[in-house]
């Protein structure tokens, strides 16, 4: 069984390893992930926008018991970022150290392996960030 | 036209191993029905949130008006991840305005005990985004870790203080009819309590479990009258939120249900509150001005929540210790309003109970549902 739909991994692909999001033609908002409506101004004129690759970690989390389809992986560690242009996201963490995870911690987002279906299966990459000092 | 409750029934919260979703619907409507002889039922809801994929089971409306005999009778099925108890009584609530029907059969029902912890994890989530929440590992527990390590940065709160809440919700579970936790416990037994998410821990969080609670709302008089239900919604990604620590959705459905029911919020006796997690049950508390913002487990610790105090909340051990079959779950709660306004709460009576409200909220207070409910004199 695929741990993700394949189609709906594909049709995000930009999002999941570029980090597109959306901006607000009219208000200038940013959102990420993207929107069809704005939610400042309720403008349905929305174009991409690629979000900074940089950010601040405000909080975070140790999961012992994730969904199924990341079990294998436990614990994984989660993040609440604020990016450097304002916008949060919440995303796995990668290579976390706890000592350097702290509130306040600088992060970086780089392309890692999310999930896989097993031998000769659909590997899933995406977003994660990590310390960056 | 006014709203009543006629009879209300909620089955011991529990693992039922040996009895389906069908068998957990029918023995709660069936209490419901015989406690108003000659009832005639011209509308049954069903509140659930995963039976499609807890149960490989869908369309519950028709299944249960056809499994209690009601050839004809008028069925749907209401859903609002943790909020579809709420909702179903609300959409109840509003046939009943209509002056279209006369009686309305709710249920909220949740049978997820045959699933095991990483489906009822992956369940669960879904509650939030498929494509952009599930798919980055957060399940729904971290997502309401996250929202704690913010709410206590914030508002520089001890993680021990908001280990009240579980506390208070066991301490009232113990003389609940049907409650799955009949068990007191200590701040230091959260404490010390296995870590899940981090800050939540095994006894910070609310356990599943299956369970079904029955109403029967009519616009002939009951014990018990439905002054006001509202329904509102917040942004569904939680990180999209302008205000993260701001439960929007509980603060628009609580003023608005002040304003239709005519009553302040000094008249409300108690509350079942939705203490699915400790941060939840301060926030909402906050939303709805109770507490002060980043004061409520303050409050909560120095006992202005328990039985006899000024505001009792979580009056039959609430998610934590009741238990949280997740679309029963606002059903449960009503039912429980039910029983204090009617006075056969037995040992859990709140002493002169008048005017009692339920807050029942879908997701991450995606969704909040909001019953202000008096008692007919």
């Amino acid at each position: 069984m695929n741990k993700m739909i394949p189609i709906a991994y594909w049709r995000n692909r930009k999002v999941y390893t570029r980090m597109i999001g959306s901006k607000c033609k009219d208000c200038g908002a940013e959102f990420f992930p993207p929107v069809r409506v704005c939610k400042k101004c309720g403008s349905r004129n929305i174009e991409e926008k690629e979000m900074p690759r940089t950010g601040t970690l405000l909080a975070y989390t140790k999961l012992s018991e994730p969904a199924q389809e990341f079990k294998e992986y436990a614990p994984i560690y989660l993040g609440f970022i604020r990016l450097d242009n304002g916008v949060n996201v919440i995303s796995m963490i990668a290579d976390a150290d706890e000592e350097k995870l702290k509130s306040g911690s600088r992060v970086q987002a780089t392309v890692r392996k999310w999930t896989e279906d097993g031998k000769g299966g659909l590997i899933y990459y995406g977003y994660k960030f990590r310390v960056s000092d | 036209m006014s709203v009543f409750i006629r009879s209300a029934y909620a089955l011991p919260v529990s693992e039922y191993w040996t009895k389906s979703i069908v068998d957990l619907m029918v023995d709660a409507a069936n209490r419901a029905i015989d406690a108003v002889p000659g009832v005639k039922i011209d509308k049954v809801i069903v509140g659930n949130m995963m039976s499609g994929y807890a149960n490989h089971q869908e369309h519950l409306g028709a299944l249960l008006a056809s499994s209690l005999g009601m050839k004809g009778v008028e069925a749907i099925k209401v859903e609002a991840a943790c909020g579809s108890g709420g909702a179903a009584i609300h959409e109840g609530y509003l046939s009943i305005k209509s002056g279209e029907y006369e009686n309305v059969l709710v249920v909220g029902v949740e049978k997820m005990k045959d699933m095991d912890t990483p489906k009822t994890t992956k369940a669960l989530a879904m509650a939030e985004s498929s494509d952009f929440t599930q798919a980055v590992g957060a399940s729904f527990i971290s997502l309401n870790a996250l929202l704690m390590r913010l709410y206590m940065n914030s508002y520089n709160v001890d993680e021990e203080l908001m280990d009240y809440f579980p506390v208070i919700a066991h301490k009232n579970a113990v003389t609940s009819p049907h409650a799955q936790y009949r068990k007191a416990i200590t701040v230091d037994d959260v404490k010390r309590s296995p870590v899940i998410a981090d800050p939540i821990k095994l006894l910070s969080s609310a356990p599943s479990g299956d369970g079904a609670a029955a109403v029967i709302l009519s616009s002939k008089e009951g014990p018990v009258e439905v002054l006001a239900s509202e329904i509102a919604t917040n942004d569904l990604i939680v990180a999209q939120r302008e205000e993260p620590l701001r439960f929007l959705a509980t603060e628009i459905a609580f003023k608005k249900a002040i304003k239709k029911s005519g009553i302040s919020a000094s008249d409300i006796d108690f509350m079942e509150l939705h203490d699915a997690f400790p941060v939840v049950a301060s926030l909402g508390l906050e939303a709805m001005g109770i507490s002060k913002k980043g004061k409520a487990p303050q409050d909560a610790s120095n006992g202005r929540f328990n039985m006899g105090s000024e505001l009792p909340i979580l009056t039959f051990g609430g998610l934590k210790a009741r238990g949280h079959p997740v679309g029963a779950t606002g059903a449960y709660q009503v039912v429980e309003a039910f029983m204090q306004l009617a006075g056969t709460a037995g040992q859990n009576q709140v002493k002169g109970a008048k005017v009692g409200l339920t807050h029942n909220v879908g997701g991450v207070d995606t969704t909040a549902v909001i019953h202000i409910m008096r008692r007919v004199e």
